[in-house]
């Protein structure tokens, strides 16, 4: 996934009337005009939201006939969600990584932590 | 845009070992390295303001990540920014917390992936909203 096609996705997501576009299409495909009569804005605001969508890849339209019916397109966000999941694992591995050390750490000096358990230091 | 990931975990260590060995550049290098490889190289400043950077070596090369402390209230909090090749060397924040948890600590990472921390707040919700319910999704289609 490209960086600035990350945060096109990023900023699309960003905002709670474009979120709950996106879970109107999770439910079925919807025409633009149904969009706007079901979320309390007006047409020319739900278009501008529904751009950002389709910039983001998010959402994509079919034209039938004189209807602009859209559909989710889950992938786009499937990848960001990844992006995001490197970050998650890296981390989850370094906690477990320091999990072992101080606990390896711990048989080798546990005197001197029972020493100074009382936490008269520092 | 915003992104922002929170990792926890337990660990049957008390908080001061734990944010000591978060803190101090000898056991960084031991522990902050992808598995299998060698010691990360880590020097570290530690005090507000001061610089940490730590050279993780992994199959693909090496890669230095870096930050400033921002927050060092041992045991309970620190808190630094952090760049690497993988945040496009701009700052993004980690913060970390030691909650003793009986003769345990619950170590948590929260890594908030922003220059603007104005947006992360106003949209850590939204995201992890999203994040729950596709996985959630991806688990109902037998993808995860």
């Amino acid at each position: 996934m490209g960086e600035y096609q990350l945060d096109t996705v990023l900023s699309a997501v960003a905002d709670p009337t474009r979120r709950a576009i996106l879970d109107r299409l999770r439910v079925s495909d919807a025409r633009v005009t149904e969009l706007a009569r079901e979320f309390p804005i007006s047409l020319n605001s739900t278009s501008k939201h529904i751009k950002v969508l389709e910039r983001a890849r998010l959402v994509e339209r079919h034209v039938r006939g004189r209807d602009h019916v859209l559909s989710l397109r889950a992938e786009a966000l499937g990848e960001a969600v990844a992006w995001m999941t490197q970050y998650r694992e890296f981390w989850e591995q370094r906690l477990a990584a320091l999990e072992a050390f101080v606990l390896a750490d711990a048989d080798a000096d546990g005197d001197v932590d029972t020493d100074t358990a009382s936490g008269a230091e520092r | 845009m915003t992104a922002v990931v929170t990792v926890s975990r337990r660990i049957a260590a008390s908080a001061e070992r734990l944010f000591d060995a978060w803190l101090d550049p000898k056991s960084l290098a031991v522990w902050m390295r992808r598995d299998g490889s060698a010691p990360s190289g880590a020097v570290a400043d530690r005090r507000v303001g001061g610089a940490f950077a730590i050279t993780m070596h992994d199959p693909n090369g090496s890669f230095v990540h870096a930050g400033n402390y921002t927050v060092i209230d041992r045991p309970h909090t620190l808190e630094f920014t952090w760049r690497s090749a993988a945040t496009h060397q701009t700052d993004s924040v980690v913060r970390v917390t030691f909650t003793p948890d009986g003769d345990a600590t619950v170590v948590e990472v929260r890594h908030e992936l922003l220059p603007d921390a104005e947006a992360v707040q106003r949209h850590t919700e939204g995201w992890t909203e999203i994040i729950d319910r596709f996985a959630a999704t991806f688990a109902e289609n037998g993808e995860a």
